[in-house]
C-alpha cells in the first residue's frame, strides 16, 4: 500500500526530505508494526522559515479576495468531501480509520457531520452571527454614531492541532480562513488526513487560497522547529493536552497571541421528569460511542435524578444496551495497551467494590465494546474513556452545580434531559459553575458552527479590532 | 496464618522452594496450582464471587491457565485473603500518589514465612549465583521506616539472610541517600578489594549516579561486585534508556553488564522475576561459553506468566507483546493469579519487559482522570 502523503507545502522545492513512519501509533513502542505508513516531510527550521515568509505573501492576496470567493472555495471542498462518488472523500474514508483508529462507520459519520459545517449557508452563518457585518474584516465600518470599527486577522496564524476527533482541525483552518489569515498548520500524529486533504483540494480549487495553506507534522518536542514556526506567527491556534501547550506557551513571544483549546470534560443530567422517556437511554448511548467518546464534548459520567437507585441501576443499564446495540451499526475503534487496560482497571474497581458490597453496578461486554458504571457515589469523575460511561444518581439536579465547580477551567458542554424550566435554571447555575454549553443529548457531539466555543467567539477570538472616532 | 488446608499445601510449596523448584514439571505446576485454586477459592469470598460471575469455579476450571486472574486494580477494592482477617501475619501496600480519592492496593499476608522461603531463594539464584557472599548495600531505607512496602521488606530479609558482614542502609525515607556514607562504604571496599552488592530502585540510581557525574566521583569496584535495580524508568519524571544506566554503572562504578541485575516485582506477587544475565553469566563462564543473549527476566519454576490481549484476555503467541499475567504459587495466602497492567513479551529464553501501560496519555483534547484530580489540586492563582 502506498504511503500518504502526510503535508500540503504550497512553495516548490519542499520538502526536499521525506521519511515514512507508521500511520498507526503503535501499540506501545513496538517498533516493527507493519502496516499502512505514513510519508511526512522533513524540514528544517529554515525551511519552515521559508513557509511561513510564503504564507505570510500569500496572506496579502487573500486579504484582497472578497469574503464570497472564499467562501465558495471552502464550500466546493466541503461538497467533495460529502460527494460520494469523489475520490478525495474516497481517501479521506479510506486513511481515516488507519490514522486515528476509528472505525470506518465512525469514521464516514464524522467525516458526514464535520464537513456539512464547511458548506456555505453555515459559514454566513458563522460570519454574520460572530462580525454581523462581514465587511468589517475589509473596511471601517459605521459601528454606532461617531464610532466606525476595522477587525484585522494575524498576518500568520500557527495552528497546532490534536488527533482525538478528526475534522476539528479542519473547521480551525476554516475560521483561519474566514478572517483571511493565512495558516501554518502542525497536525497531530495520529491525524494529519484531514488538514492534507483539505489544504490540497483547497488548492486545487482555488490555489491562491491554497497557497495560503501549509500543512506538515514534525515530532513534538521539536524546539528548534517550533521556534522556526512562532518566528514568523502572530497567533497560535493550539489544540491539545496541558503539557504540550504549557510547553509552547512558555516560548511564545509576548506579542504573539495564544488561543488555547485544551482538555475539557462534558457530562449530561437527567432529571425525574424524563427518567422514564424511552428514548433518553438510546440518545445518551449515542452521544458516548461518537468519536469513541474521545471529544472534549462527549460525556463521561450521567447524574440520574431519582430517589430510587434501583431506577437509576437499571437507568444505567438501558444505557449499556443501547450502546451494545450502537456497537453493531458504529463499531469501537481500536484500542491501544494503554487504554483497553484503563479500561479493564476501571471496571475491576467497579466489579469488586460491587463484590465488596457497594452500591455499584458493572454493565459492560467481555470484548470491551462498551462499559457503564452505576455507582451511587455523588462524585464528579472522568470517564477512561472508548465508550465508559459513569451513572449516578443524584438527589436533585439543581445539586450538581457545586459538584462540578471546582472544575470549572476543564468544564465543556452539558446536557441536560428536564422540563423546560428546569432546564433553564440549570444552565444559569451551570453557566456561572463554568460550562459553556448546554444542550441535549442528541446535539451534545454535535456543537452548531456557530457555537462559543470554550465559550468565545471562533472567530472574534482571532481578530484584533481598530476603532475609528470621528468628532 | 494459613489454616489447616492450607498448611498442608505450604508444606508442599516449602518442600518446592526448598528445592529451587528444579523438579516442577508442567503438570506437577498444574495440579499444585489447581489444588490452591480451590482452596483460595473456598476461603477467600470476593474471589470466588469474581470467579463465579464468570462462571470459573474449581470444577469448571481444567488447566492452571483458565484460574480467573484478579486485576491488581481489585487489591485496592477488597481484602483478597484466603482465610481470616485476623489471621494476616502482614499487610504490603502498594505506592500511592495521596491523591484525593486514591486509595492503596493491599496485599495481605498469610504466612510471612513462606514468603521468605520463595524469595530468598530467587534473590541467591539471580543475584548471587556464584554463592558470593557481599555486603548488601541499600539504596532502599529501611523496612522500619517503610514498614508496609514489600520491597523494603524484601531487602530486610535479602540482607538479614544473604548479606555478609557491613551490609546495611544508605538511604532514609525522609532524606534520601546518605551520599557520603555510601561513597564512603564504597572506597573501603575498594582499597580492601572485597566486591560489594548494591540494591535499589532504578530511579534512585539514576538520582545518584546524576551526583556522582556532578562531583566527578567515581568507583573501580572489585571485580565480582554487582548491582540489583528495581522498576523501571518509565513515566517518571525523567526517562532514561535502560542501556544509559548500564553505561552509566560500568563508568561510575566498574560494575559491568553482565553484573547488573534488574529485578521485576510487584507489591500484589510473593515471588519476583530477575534479568537471567548473572545467572546465564555465571553458569557459561566456567566452561567460556559465548555470553548471554539480550536481556531477558527469568523466574523460578513456581512463578508462570501468560501474556495476553488486553482486549480479550486471551493469551498471545509467543514473541508478541501483551499484558502479563501471572500465577505465583507464593500466593498461597491471598490469590495466586494475577493480572497486570505491565506490557512484556515471551521468549523461549524468559520474558522481556516494556513497562506499565496504566498510565494512558488522553488523545488531544479529551481529557484523563488524572486532568480533573490536577485540577482541584492545583493552587489557585
Amino acid at each position: 500500500m502506498e504511503p500518504f502523503d502526510a503535508w500540503h507545502i504550497p512553495l516548490s522545492g519542499l520538502p526536499a526530505e521525506l521519511s515514512t513512519i507508521p500511520a498507526a501509533l503503535p501499540p506501545f513502542d513496538d517498533a516493527t508494526t507493519t502496516g499502512p505508513e505514513l510519508r511526512v516531510a522533513r524540514l528544517s527550521p529554515g525551511d519552515l522559515r521559508r513557509v511561513s515568509g510564503a504564507l505570510q505573501e500569500a496572506g496579502e492576496t487573500l486579504r484582497g479576495r472578497p469574503i464570497d470567493q472564499v467562501i465558495a472555495a471552502i464550500d466546493a471542498v466541503a461538497r467533495r468531501f460529502l460527494d460520494r462518488d469523489d475520490a478525495l472523500r474516497a481517501q479521506a474514508l479510506a486513511w481515516l480509520p488507519r490514522t486515528t483508529g476509528l472505525s470506518p462507520a465512525m469514521a464516514e459519520l464524522v467525516l458526514d457531520r464535520t464537513a456539512s459545517d464547511w458548506l456555505a449557508p453555515l459559514l454566513r452563518a458563522l460570519i454574520q452571527a460572530e462580525l454581523r457585518d462581514p465587511r468589517v474584516l475589509e473596511r471601517f465600518v459605521r459601528h454606532r454614531p461617531g464610532q466606525y470599527v476595522r477587525a484585522f486577522g494575524p498576518r500568520l496564524a500557527f495552528h497546532v492541532l490534536a488527533g482525538n476527533v478528526p475534522g476539528v482541525g479542519v473547521t480551525s483552518l476554516v475560521r483561519s480562513l474566514l478572517v483571511r489569515a493565512p495558516a501554518l498548520c502542525k497536525t497531530a500524529r495520529e491525524e494529519p488526513v484531514m488538514p492534507v486533504l483539505f489544504a490540497r483540494a483547497l488548492h486545487t480549487a482555488d490555489p491562491e487560497l491554497g497557497s495560503a495553506l501549509a500543512v506538515t507534522w514534525w515530532p513534538g518536542g521539536d524546539l528548534d522547529l517550533e521556534d522556526a514556526a512562532l518566528a514568523n506567527a502572530d497567533l497560535v491556534v493550539h489544540y491539545g493536552g496541558r503539557e504540550a501547550v504549557t510547553s509552547l506557551a512558555a516560548r511564545i513571544p509576548r506579542h504573539v497571541r495564544l488561543v488555547e483549546h485544551g482538555p475539557r470534560i462534558s457530562f449530561g443530567i437527567v432529571a425525574r421528569e424524563k427518567v422514564g422517556d424511552p428514548r433518553l437511554p438510546a440518545q445518551i448511548a449515542r452521544a458516548t460511542a461518537t468519536f469513541d467518546q474521545q471529544g472534549c464534548v462527549s460525556p463521561h459520567l450521567v447524574y440520574v435524578e431519582h430517589p430510587s437507585h434501583d431506577v437509576v441501576r437499571d437507568f444505567a443499564r438501558r444505557i449499556a444496551e443501547a450502546l451494545a446495540q450502537i456497537g453493531s451499526e458504529l463499531s469501537r475503534g481500536r484500542l491501544s495497551f494503554e487504554e483497553a487496560s484503563l479500561i479493564r482497571a476501571v471496571r475491576a474497581a467497579a466489579e469488586f467494590r460491587q463484590i465488596g458490597g457497594a452500591e455499584t453496578a458493572l454493565f459492560g461486554d467481555p470484548s470491551l465494546a462498551y462499559t457503564v458504571i452505576y455507582d451511587a457515589r455523588p462524585d464528579f469523575v472522568a470517564s477512561c474513556l472508548n465508550r465508559t460511561l459513569w451513572c449516578r444518581p443524584i438527589s436533585s439536579i439543581h445539586d450538581v452545580a457545586d459538584l462540578v465547580r471546582p472544575f470549572a477551567p476543564l468544564l465543556q458542554s452539558v446536557a441536560v434531559a428536564a422540563s423546560r424550566a428546569n432546564t433553564k435554571r440549570l444552565a444559569e447555575a451551570l453557566g456561572q459553575a463554568g460550562a459553556s454549553r448546554v444542550t441535549c443529548f442528541e446535539s451534545l457531539p454535535w456543537p452548531a458552527p456557530t457555537w462559543h466555543h470554550d465559550g468565545r467567539g471562533p472567530l472574534r477570538e482571532l481578530l484584533r479590532w481598530v476603532d475609528l472616532e470621528r468628532s | 496464618m494459613l489454616d489447616a488446608a492450607g498448611q498442608a499445601l505450604r508444606a508442599q510449596l516449602m518442600e518446592l522452594f526448598r528445592s529451587s523448584g528444579a523438579q516442577l514439571g508442567d503438570e506437577e505446576f498444574d495440579a499444585l496450582a489447581l489444588r490452591i485454586f480451590r482452596f483460595q477459592f473456598e476461603r477467600n469470598v470476593p474471589y470466588a464471587a469474581f470467579c463465579e460471575r464468570r462462571g470459573l469455579t474449581p470444577d469448571a476450571v481444567a488447566h492452571w491457565s483458565e484460574i480467573p486472574a484478579v486485576p491488581t486494580a481489585a487489591f485496592r477494592e477488597v481484602e483478597l485473603i484466603a482465610g481470616a482477617r485476623a489471621n494476616v501475619e502482614m499487610v504490603f501496600r502498594t505506592s500511592g500518589t495521596s491523591a484525593p480519592g486514591e486509595t492503596r492496593g493491599s496485599h495481605y499476608i498469610l504466612d510471612l514465612s513462606l514468603y521468605h522461603f520463595s524469595l530468598i531463594p530467587a534473590f541467591a539464584a539471580h543475584v548471587l549465583p556464584d554463592g558470593a557472599e557481599l555486603p548488601l548495600l541499600s539504596l532502599i531505607p529501611s523496612d522500619r521506616e517503610l514498614p508496609d512496602s514489600s520491597l523494603a521488606h524484601m531487602v530486610a530479609v535479602v540482607l538479614q539472610r544473604l548479606g555478609a558482614a557491613d551490609s546495611g542502609y544508605f538511604a532514609t525515607a525522609e532524606r534520601g541517600i546518605d551520599d557520603a556514607a555510601l561513597g564512603a562504604a564504597l572506597a573501603r571496599a575498594c582499597e580492601a578489594q572485597r566486591p560489594v552488592c548494591l540494591l535499589g530502585t532504578s530511579f534512585s540510581f539514576v538520582h545518584w549516579t546524576d551526583r556522582l557525574r556532578e562531583r566527578g566521583e567515581r568507583y573501580l569496584l572489585p571485580q565480582g561486585s554487582r548491582l540489583m535495580d528495581t522498576g523501571g524508568y518509565k513515566g517518571r519524571s525523567r526517562e532514561v534508556p535502560a542501556g544509559d544506566m548500564l553505561a552509566a554503572y560500568q563508568d561510575l562504578l566498574g560494575i559491568g553488564a553482565d553484573y547488573c541485575v534488574n529485578e521485576y516485582g510487584m507489591t500484589e506477587l510473593c515471588s519476583q522475576y530477575y534479568d537471567a544475565t548473572l545467572r546465564a553469566q555465571s553458569a557459561t563462564a566456567a566452561d567460556g561459553a559465548t555470553r548471554p543473549r539480550p536481556r531477558r527476566k527469568v523466574a523460578l519454576p513456581w512463578l508462570r506468566t501468560r501474556v495476553v490481549d488486553p482486549e480479550t484476555l486471551e493469551a498471545v503467541p509467543d514473541g508478541t507483546r501483551g499484558l502479563l499475567q501471572h500465577l505465583d504459587l507464593a500466593n498461597l495466602g491471598s490469590v495466586i493469579a494475577v493480572q497486570t497492567e505491565d506490557v512484556g513479551m515471551l521468549n523461549d529464553d524468559g520474558l522481556e519487559l516494556f513497562g506499565r501501560a496504566g498510565t494512558a496519555v488522553p488523545r488531544g483534547c479529551s481529557i484523563a482522570m488524572d486532568d480533573l484530580l490536577a485540577a482541584v489540586q492545583r493552587p489557585r492563582a
